[in-house]
Parts: structure tokens; sequence; C-alpha cells
């Protein structure tokens, strides 16, 4: 399919409008002791709906980069674990035989 | 709250807080008492949180998504805990246990069920070694602790819990020091160690919510994104 914004253009609003409830403020500092910064939300918005309406180059590159930076944020700690290529065999083993099951 | 299985040390490893499992012993009931007990009350509570609680439901999604789909009948038990214990995950069996004697409201419920799912599903994940590496263990209780709503404004102010800047970050340390503690023979320090060692990491490791989930609506909105990962992933 064609290249489009990661995501609706409407998400992005709805993103910085809940960014920037007074819930959310609260949620924030509570978690991080800081208020939320929201600017970006608002920005990627602009630059989704030039993408949509004008295809604009510029515009889809810079929010390609804010996405992808929100991607690295997420992945910039060294991880405790390794992942698992498959999931564990045992997950839809049937339970011990010896377990009674209720009747 | 997590177990792993090894016979001869069952008390080191937390077993001795579910006495019903693994007894080989089973409580017949008729039918009219099974209606009116724990039992009952807790198999309606589950079946709510599954299907109403969108913390769970994105749990279930991505448990599905990695290959371990998630059945009730096989994968979840209500049984009678010792102490104020809510529930576990056993490792070995790949079972979530629910104190069905401890939780007799829904939005408790809700919380334990989706905190023990958050075990399920780094479970499944990852090689998370339960048994031997405390770090692993410390890791789960975090993000379990972080990402279920045990830590929420609402939740702690109930416990009578009335901190506020930065609270969050302080509950979620007390709640995975207490879970270690609970259910592995080292003192304090050690415990405060090893949370210190990997908070950073697993306090911001928000799979598979991608943020905090602070209420439903964050959880609504951590919902839609997991909807829309491929087209995200794919357009980056």
């Amino acid at each position: 399919s064609p290249p489009q914004p990661p995501r609706a253009c409407d998400d992005y609003w709805s993103e910085f409008r809940h960014c920037k409830s007074l819930k959310n403020c609260f949620h924030h500092y509570y978690t991080y002791g800081t208020s939320p910064s929201c600017q970006q939300w608002k920005e990627d918005f602009h630059n989704c709906r030039e993408w949509e309406k004008h295809r604009a180059t510029e515009s889809k590159e810079a929010l390609q980069r804010s996405e992808r930076n929100r991607v690295a944020e997420q992945r910039k700690f060294t991880p405790v674990w390794e992942l698992r290529q498959s999931p564990p065999r045992d997950w839809h083993m049937p339970l011990n035989q010896e377990k009674p099951q209720d009747s | 709250m997590v177990q792993t299985s090894q016979p001869k040390q069952e008390e080191e490893y937390g077993y001795d807080l579910f006495p019903g499992r693994n007894t080989g012993q089973h409580k017949g009931r008729s039918f009219t008492e099974s209606l009116l007990t724990f039992n009952h009350k807790c198999q309606v509570m589950l079946q709510l949180a599954t299907e109403t609680s969108p913390y769970a439901k994105l749990l279930l999604s991505a448990m599905k998504s990695s290959g371990c789909k998630v059945f009730k009948e096989r994968h979840f038990s209500c049984e009678d805990c010792d102490g104020t214990v809510s529930g576990g995950f056993d490792a070995d069996s790949s079972q979530i246990v629910l104190c069905q004697n401890n939780i007799h409201q829904q939005s408790h419920m809700n919380r334990v069920v989706t905190h023990e799912l958050i075990h399920a599903f780094d479970h499944c994940r990852a090689h998370v070694d339960w048994f031997n590496n405390l770090k692993h263990l410390a890791c789960s209780e975090i993000r379990a602790a972080n990402l279920s709503g045990d830590c929420s404004f609402q939740t702690e102010f109930s416990r009578f819990n009335f901190g506020l800047k930065q609270h969050q970050q302080a509950c979620v340390r007390g709640r995975a020091l207490r879970s270690i503690l609970a259910v592995r023979k080292i003192n304090r320090e050690e415990a405060e160690k090893i949370v210190d060692e990997v908070f950073d990491t697993c306090f911001n490791d928000h799979a598979p919510f991608g943020r905090i989930p602070h209420d439903k609506k964050d959880a609504g909105f951590a919902g839609r994104d997991y909807e829309n990962r491929g087209r995200y992933y794919a357009n980056l």
C-alpha cells in the first residue's frame, strides 16, 4: 500500500488534547515530577495534514523523524532479559495429570 | 507475585502461600454450594475483567499475537490463598492464580488480572529466568506494579498513601521490593540493590502499552495504538 502517515491525523490531535488535559498533567507530575511537553503532538498533527493534503515531502520526513524519535526513546535502555524467538513450548501443554480437574 | 517450582524448596519460592496447589486433594462441592462460594464470585469477576478492562484486553491481544493465546479454563485458577496475597503467576504450569478469598471487589480483580498477565506476557516474550535470576524477577515486578494500576494515584490514595510528586516511582519500588521479599529468602538490602540495578530499564519498559496507563482512558489510547501497530511500523 502507498506510504501514509504512521497514524491517522486525528489521532495526533487527540493525543495532543489528551496530553494537555488536566488529568494527564496531574498523572505526569505524579509519575515524573514535571509537567508534560505536548507541542510535538501538535506539530505532528500539522505535518500529518500537510502530508495528506499536499503530499509535502518535508512534512512527511519531519513526521517520520518525530515518530522514529519516539520509538528510539522507548528503546534506549539496555534490556534485562533476552527476547524469545518463539513462545514457551509448554504454554499450551495440558495441566499435570496428577492434578485432579474440577468435575 | 511469581512462583517457580522446585519441589524440595517449596517454601523458599513462595509456594507455601498457595496451599491449594499441588496437594493432590480435591474438595467436592454441590452445585448450590459452588454458586454461593468465593470460587463462583471469583469466576464471575474474572470473566468481567477479561471482557471489560481495557488493560486486560490489550494484554490478552498482545499475548495472542505472541503465540500465547490465553484460555480461561487452562491459564487461570481461582483458589484459596494464605495471608493477604491476591494472586500469582506459576511459570511451571503457565497458570495465573487468583486468590478467591482475598479479592472481593471488581476493581481489585481487574488490577490483579492485569498484574499477573504482565508476568505471563513477560514469560511469553522473553527468556525470563524466574527461578535463578533475581534481576529478571525484579524487572517483571517493577513492570507489573507500574503498568497495572497498582500504583495509580487513586489506588495509593485508597491505601492512605498520600504521596504526590514522583510518587508513582516510590510506590513501584516499594511494591516490587515487597513482592521479591515475599517469595525469596534474601535480606532487604540485597533486594533493594537488585531493584535499583534494574529500575531505570524496567520502569521505562512499557510493553505492550507503549505508555504508563494511569486510567482507563490511557489504556484506551494504548489499545488504539496497539490495533494500529501494523500501519505504524510500516510507515516510519
